[in-house]
């Protein structure tokens, strides 16, 4: 029998009182993904259903994981939910205003599809390009933001409205549908990158950006040089194949500015593919710094496979097996140019006594204090965040 | 609790007597922003750095009167107006670009910078400060922070949100702290995010990081006339809808190109009832094609003229018209009140009709010139105060003016902000629990009230229990 405020972390269904069985049993999902292993699951079809889950896991001092497309559960600190809450059956686009430009979609629709959805109107919610099985609430509560980011700026600039089952269980609105708007604090680019700490992010409406008729990627010899020259390209990426500018506009434009970079364009945008590797990290720099992070990684990983954003600012590396003294050293390196080195993915204890988030944010008070707001009872993914939040 | 003299002494302790006021013409000046109302001013300081200004906040707090920020006073929607005595905090005095890397596109800058200082500043690098409010020659850096300001080139750029990475600011605890970072996604919640735009109720800004936008290498812009609103309304919505993205498209109906006309002679046809100013920005080769497009859509709803500036004097010159629209109308009327709702872009003609109708029903000058494009409509009217019973039917028609941009699924402020003025407002476009969520955040910033309280939230906001804390029992 579960008894409110004890430790009951990794409990199993069998283990659980009536009434937590008979919530697990109303909201259990039609599939369970492999990633949440045998710890009970549930799939709130509404996001008031999510909120009435979180009331009643703060009842109890169960902790609750978020689960999205489940391809980035590692991130962050590693959690041992008492229940996983997934966004799947939150799994549909809302409201697509194709004239005003704007989308409201629940946070368990596939990245893919919206993409997809939007492609036929010639339009794009700049996600991740490679998405995966990533969905939108995914991508949100990450933080993430596609190669696009140069020229759209980050994911952050889109979310116009969020709807937010809190950790203290109540549904919250904010935000609104409509490309400006000041009205009240912005909880909506708070929630994007608050890796669920706090609560479930339900449903967003995202600013959505017209596409271009014309496209072309040029490969380059001289990212920093390509992209001192050329006005507002799309994205300036360098892979360990070699370095590409990705450009949009008129067709006009793009052949015009293929020919000043001197280069042959590929019609369209061919973006490279998704690092595997077993460890991934992301390391994070102010732009100038961006070319001597390339430089510091190759030297350290010379086999690594790498995404490095130019004019950006992040690259992102793949390593095979741990070598923790030169991890170590990338770290201090990107902290000592004032940025950080994020663990991606690392199998577990495969770097001892490192935090995945490097360096905790200046303003620690104030993110305890944010955190306290919204998650009183400290049951949405405790410890994800910096400093074990 | 201090006693007052006690309090200008304690602050003079801080940044010295020079720069402590409290005489009654100082109290009055500060009193007020450029919107309707004032408040009571306890004293007023300028402290000239981070240092001096956590000094200030810990004075005020230990004293138990509240600390309002301020810039320049441009705010239009009482955020800089005291509600209780409370210090007023200055920062026009910080107005220093401290450090502009032009590798990174970035800039450290005091919040007293004023908008069109920094990107005038900037000139011989060929990057500026996008945000544009039509106050930029104001307006201060810290303001625009604090209210995340827009302007006409928002409207493809994105309003000063987009472009901070860092705010250095003096919590109510009278520390000094950076939230957000000068790399991409600083780890931890992005506390950035939220203090941008909180209307100084969250910390006193004393340095910003902003991001810097490369010059476009060239600019059209087209003076569009025509001989119905709707004709223009419907023009912007089929511009959005066209997949072109303009660098700005503003609208002035045939009151307020008249009154502007008057004022600075920028060649607007008088004639017309809504007059279009759009521009697109970008590669040479792109730009001209995307001036037709925006021209022919024109055409197709019924234009009555269309001018493409010939030289960067014409273009200046309509420029210079759509941003002094709020001085032509101070030269006319003794007050003016500006509202700013926005809606979406596909309802501009609907909620633009039933505007005028409100205006005409409570017999009110209303004049309308607005960022278009992104749907924030600013209908203006002009009135006399001093006129007993005048302020009260201006703020009658302007509720009901929100009310019908909200029922079009707008929202109450795109760029202004909500202060004291849209307040008790709030209660239209959020419920119970939304307010209550938001007055969680600034109580976790602000949980003794010191930093320009009764500002955003209406009183009772927070209806639920406060949290019990974490580690405490539940
Ligand atoms: C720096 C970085 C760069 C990346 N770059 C790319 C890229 O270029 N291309 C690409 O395809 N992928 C990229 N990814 C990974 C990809 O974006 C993730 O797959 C995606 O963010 C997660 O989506 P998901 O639905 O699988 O979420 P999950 O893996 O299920 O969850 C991710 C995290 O968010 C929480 N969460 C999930 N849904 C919600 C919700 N609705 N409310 C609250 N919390 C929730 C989870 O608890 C978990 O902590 C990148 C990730 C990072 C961190
Ligand atoms: C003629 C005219 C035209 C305008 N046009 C536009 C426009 O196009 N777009 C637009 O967005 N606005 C416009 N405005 C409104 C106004 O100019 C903006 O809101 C501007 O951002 C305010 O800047 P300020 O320095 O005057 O700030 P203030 O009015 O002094 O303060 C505004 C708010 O920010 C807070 N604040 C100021 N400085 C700080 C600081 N250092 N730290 C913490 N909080 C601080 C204040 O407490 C207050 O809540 C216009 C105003 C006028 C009079």
């Amino acid at each position: 029998m579960l008894r409110p405020g004890a430790d009951h972390r990794g409990g199993s269904v069998t283990t659980l009182d009536a009434a937590t069985r008979r919530l697990l049993e109303r909201l259990r999902p039609e599939s369970v993904p492999p990633e949440v292993g045998d710890v009970p699951v549930v799939a709130p079809r509404r996001v008031e259903e999510a909120a009435e889950v979180l009331a009643f896991a703060g009842d109890r001092g169960l902790v609750v994981g978020f689960v999205g497309g489940g391809t980035q559960l590692d991130l962050g600190g590693r959690i041992e939910p008492d229940v996983w809450v997934s966004t799947a059956a939150l799994n549909r686009i809302v409201d697509h205003q194709v004239e005003d430009l704007t989308l409201v979609v629940q946070a368990g629709v596939p990245v893919a599809d919206v993409e997809a959805l939007l492609a036929d109107h010639a339009q794009s919610a700049i996600l991740p390009e490679t998405p995966g099985a990533a969905t939108v609430g995914g991508v949100v509560a990450a933080g993430v933001s596609g190669y696009r980011r140069l020229r759209y700026g980050p994911t952050r600039d889109r979310v116009l409205e969020v709807v937010l089952a809190t950790g203290y269980g109540k549904v919250v609105r904010a935000g609104g549908r409509v490309v400006k708007n000041v009205t009240g604090y912005d909880l909506s680019r708070l929630a994007v990158g608050s890796m669920g700490a706090l609560g479930l992010i339900g449903e967003v409406c995202l600013k959505l950006w017209p596409i271009p008729r014309g496209a072309a990627t040029v490969a380059v010899d001289d990212p920093e040089g390509a992209l001192a020259e050329t006005y507002r390209p799309l994205a300036v990426l360098e892979t360990e194949d070699g370095s590409a500018v990705y450009l949009t506009g008129t067709p006009e434009q793009v052949a015009a500015q293929t020919e000043e970079l001197g280069g042959v364009g590929e019609p369209g945008h061919r973006w490279p593919d998704p690092i595997d590797s077993p460890m991934r990290f992301s390391v994070r720099v102010t732009p100038r710094h961006l070319a001597g992070a390339v430089r510091m990684i190759r030297a350290a990983f010379p086999e690594a496979p790498l995404r490095a954003q130019h004019g950006v600012g992040e690259v992102t590396f793949g390593v095979e097996a741990c070598d923790l003294e030169r991890v170590v050293a990338v770290r201090h390196w990107a902290e000592g140019h004032g940025g950080a080195m994020v663990i991606l993915a690392a199998s577990a204890g495969s770097l001892p006594g490192m935090d995945p988030w490097g360096a905790p944010p200046a303003a620690h008070g104030l993110q305890v204090r944010v955190k306290e707001a919204f998650d009183p009872h400290r049951i949405c993914n405790p410890g994800k965040l910096p400093g074990g939040l | 609790m201090l006693r007052p003299m006690d309090l200008i002494a304690a602050l003079e302790g801080v940044v010295g007597s020079d720069r402590v006021r409290a005489h009654p013409l100082d109290r009055r000046v500060f009193a007020k922003d450029a919107g309707v109302k004032d408040g009571p001013v306890a004293a007023v300081v300028f402290p000239e750095s981070a240092e001096e200004t956590a000094g200030c906040v810990r004075v005020a707090r230990a004293a138990g009167v509240p600390v309002v920020p301020r810039g320049a006073g441009t705010g239009l929607a009482g955020g800089a107006v005291p509600i209780e005595p409370s210090v007023m905090v200055v920062m026009t005095r910080m107005n220093r670009i401290v450090e502009v890397d032009e590798q990174s596109r970035t800039a450290w800058v005091g919040p007293g910078v004023i908008n069109l200082d920094l990107s005038r500043d900037l000139a011989s690098t060929g990057l500026h400060f996008a945000p544009d409010p039509s106050s930029q020659q104001s307006c201060t850096i810290g303001g625009n922070v604090g209210t995340n300001a827009g302007g006409p080139h928002c409207l493809a750029e994105g309003t000063t949100v987009a472009h901070i990475l860092a705010v250095e600011m003096v919590t109510a605890d009278g520390d000094i702290v950076i939230v957000g970072g000068d790399h991409p996604d600083p780890v931890g919640l992005d506390l950035r995010a939220v203090v941008v735009g909180s209307e100084g109720t969250m910390g006193v800004t004393t340095r910003v990081l902003v991001k810097l936008t490369e010059n476009p290498p060239a600019v059209r812009t087209l003076l569009i006339g025509f001989a119905t609103v709707e004709d223009a309304a419907a023009t912007v919505s089929e511009v959005i809808a066209s997949g072109l993205v303009p660098a700005a498209l503003e609208m002035m109906d045939r009151a307020m190109v008249r009154a502007v006309e008057n004022y600075v002679h920028a060649g607007y046809p008088t004639d017309a009832a809504a007059v279009l100013l759009a521009e697109v920005a970008g590669h040479a080769v792109g730009v001209d094609a995307e001036a037709d497009m925006i021209a022919r859509i024109a055409a197709d709803n019924d234009a009555t003229m269309v001018r493409l500036a010939q030289n960067d004097a014409e273009r200046a010159l309509l420029w210079k018209g759509r941003k002094s629209a709020f001085g032509a109308i101070a030269q006319s009327a003794p007050d003016y009140y500006l509202h700013d709702t926005v809606v979406p872009r596909t309802r501009l003609v609907e909620v633009l009709s039933q505007i005028y109708e409100i205006g005409e029903r409570y017999g009110i000058a209303l004049l309308n010139v607005f960022h278009a494009g992104d749907g924030n409509l600013h209908p203006l009217v002009s009135f006399d105060a001093a006129v007993p019973g005048e302020l009260d039917r201006v703020m009658a028609a302007a509720t009901e003016m929100v009310r019908v941009s909200i029922e079009a699924g707008g929202s109450l402020s795109g760029e202004h902000g909500i202060g004291m003025e849209k307040r008790d407002l709030m209660g239209l476009v959020f419920g119970p629990d939304d307010l209550d969520a938001q007055a969680r955040l600034r109580e976790a910033f602000d949980p003794d009230g010191v930093l320009n309280p009764g500002k955003i939230l209406p009183e009772g906001s927070r209806c639920f229990d406060r949290a019990p804390t974490i580690g405490a029992a539940p």
